[in-house]
């Protein structure tokens, strides 16, 4: 079953700012009232890279890593789920969804992958 | 405020050195550093060290070791004199020199000993890309295996669609820093590259595969252990010593967001470009009045995009500027030519204090002719911390006696 993306970011009362990750002041208004919400539908993607040079942790031979905006605009990191960058572009579609991202102490952790869109 | 000089600037070899501890690494760089500062002190005129400011980001990771400056006083004998160890990233060691230049400036110390030490070679790769990771947001970004080439790499790639910056551009990067690394003793990497072997050839994707596409292997610094300290002492006392002093004529530091995709626009470098202003302005002086400059190029990306942010050339052109050859030595404004973090190597904490050990031997004019910028008189250096999100900033200046 799909899970949900378990990300909540945090919109600005004040100035309407959205942020994602969680800050306790406003980037631009200094605000200190937000409302919650979940990124939204589909994104593009906004920069990526493939590293081959991996931390601790993982063990597999590389990892395709971007940051992408969705629909309403949160822009989050995440792992792409492709076998190589010639298969991405910048501003490309891509489709988010929740998964396993790594193993800690023989749990998954789950986290953002997004897919691209024919 | 006084006028803070430095007067004593010491380093140890970076690279891999199986052979000495952390604290050792940096006993050895503060007695260089102190026996420089006494060098000069025929007069006798240098009052004991007040306070000692340790930069350190890993040793309690990696070494399982903290209250790292109280344990080289000891070493050091230099007590009762004041300790912190300062972690601000790969900015700690700039940072601990702002801390002593902040203490002298106040009136509060007269005589301070800056030192930055790192040891990282000591756990595997896989260990140390782990820990400079740990920077990285702990929940929006670490658990995805971000790390910071992997950062690197997704700037350069806006970087180039942005601004036209090439393959080439960074590797004239790679070619200079790496040939400088070999004129300079002190330098992790002494290899100069050949440029067939690493990008003309159809095999130089083996010499140089790539790490964080679009960058390769050349376009990363090494993981280093070493060293650097310098001495610190009010510009008025210093005039009374043999050495020209070197006075810190300015200081900046700015911050920025801890994610790149909450900045307006993740290609500038904000932090960077405040902190060399505030530097310049505190200095009276501008990017042109510059001879000589020190900047962090972990990533041959940095090199270029901070040789823009700090004014030296337009946005955009900074890539151009390097293959023209305008930041070798000899050129418009010369830049790293101690080989940078690219061949010196970045021993995290050290590398902020070992920028301005080498601005510091420049503007004295004690280097060899082939690595030393004639008559410089004004240098600049740029300590970049996580990923742009803490930048110091330091105008140095050579006062005549």
């Amino acid at each position: 079953m799909k899970k949900e993306i378990a990300i909540t970011a945090y919109k600005c009362k004040q100035c309407g700012k959205i942020h994602y990750p969680y800050h306790d002041r406003c980037l631009v208004c200094k605000g200190r009232e937000f409302e919650k919400m979940k990124p939204e539908g589909d994104a593009h993607l906004l920069t990526y890279t493939a590293i081959f040079n991996l931390p601790w942790g993982f063990d597999q031979r590389f990892l395709i890593i971007g940051v992408a905006e969705f629909e309403n605009h949160v822009k989050a990191m995440g792992q792409i789920k492709v076998d190589s960058v010639d298969q991405l572009k910048t501003g490309m579609k891509v489709r988010p969804s929740w998964e396993p991202i790594r193993v800690q102490y023989g749990e998954n952790v789950y986290g953002l992958k997004f897919e691209p869109i024919e | 405020m006084r006028d803070v000089a430095i007067i004593g600037a010491g380093m140890i070899p970076f690279g891999r050195r199986d052979e000495d501890t952390l604290m050792e690494m940096l006993a050895y760089a503060a007695l260089k550093a102190l026996d420089d500062a006494a060098q000069s002190d025929t007069g006798h005129v240098l009052p004991p060290i007040d306070a000692v400011y340790v930069a350190n980001m890993g040793g309690g990771m990696l070494q399982r070791q903290t209250a790292i400056a109280s344990s080289l006083v000891d070493r050091l004998s230099l007590m009762p004199a004041a300790a912190e160890t300062i972690e601000n990233g790969p900015a700690s060691g700039a940072s601990a020199v702002k801390n002593g230049l902040l203490a002298i400036a106040s009136g509060y110390y007269d005589c301070v000993l800056v030192v930055g030490g790192e040891k990282m070679r000591e756990v595997t790769g896989w260990r140390a890309t782990d820990f400079v990771a740990t920077m990285t947001h702990p929940q929006a970004e670490y658990p995805y295996g971000i790390t910071l080439p992997g950062m690197a790499g997704m700037f350069t790639r806006l970087y180039m669609e942005q601004y036209g910056v090439t393959r080439e551009h960074l590797l004239a990067i790679s070619l200079k820093n790496q040939e400088m690394g070999t004129l300079n003793p002190y330098a992790h990497v002494e290899m100069a590259l050949d440029r067939d072997g690493i990008f003309d050839s159809p095999h130089s994707i083996v010499n140089n595969p790539v790490t964080a596409d679009p960058l390769h292997l050349y376009d990363l610094c090494p993981v280093s252990d070493g060293a650097a300290a310098i001495v610190l002492c009010s510009l008025e006392l210093a005039k009374k010593l043999s050495k020209p002093p070197v006075l810190i004529a300015g200081f900046g530091q700015a911050t920025d967001t801890q994610t790149l995709q909450e900045r307006e626009d993740p290609t500038d470098l904000k932090a960077v470009t405040i902190a060399a202003q505030k530097a310049f302005a505190m200095a009276n002086l501008t990017p042109a009045d510059i001879h000589v400059a020190e900047l962090h190029d972990a990533f041959t990306i940095l090199e270029i995009a901070e040789s823009e942010h700090v004014g030296f050339f337009p946005k955009g052109e900074g890539g151009k500027a390097a293959l023209a050859g305008k930041t070798r030595l000899g050129g418009q404004i010369p830049i790293n030519v101690s080989g940078g973090l690219k061949a010196r190597g970045h021993p995290v904490g050290a590398t902020g204090v070992a920028q301005l050990v080498d601005i510091v031997w420049q503007l004295r004019h004690e280097l060899p002719a082939n690595r030393q910028v004639q008559g410089a008189k004004n240098g600049l250096t740029v300590n970049f911390g996580g990923f742009g999100n803490n930048v110091l900033a330091f105008v140095l200046k050579r006062v005549e006696q």
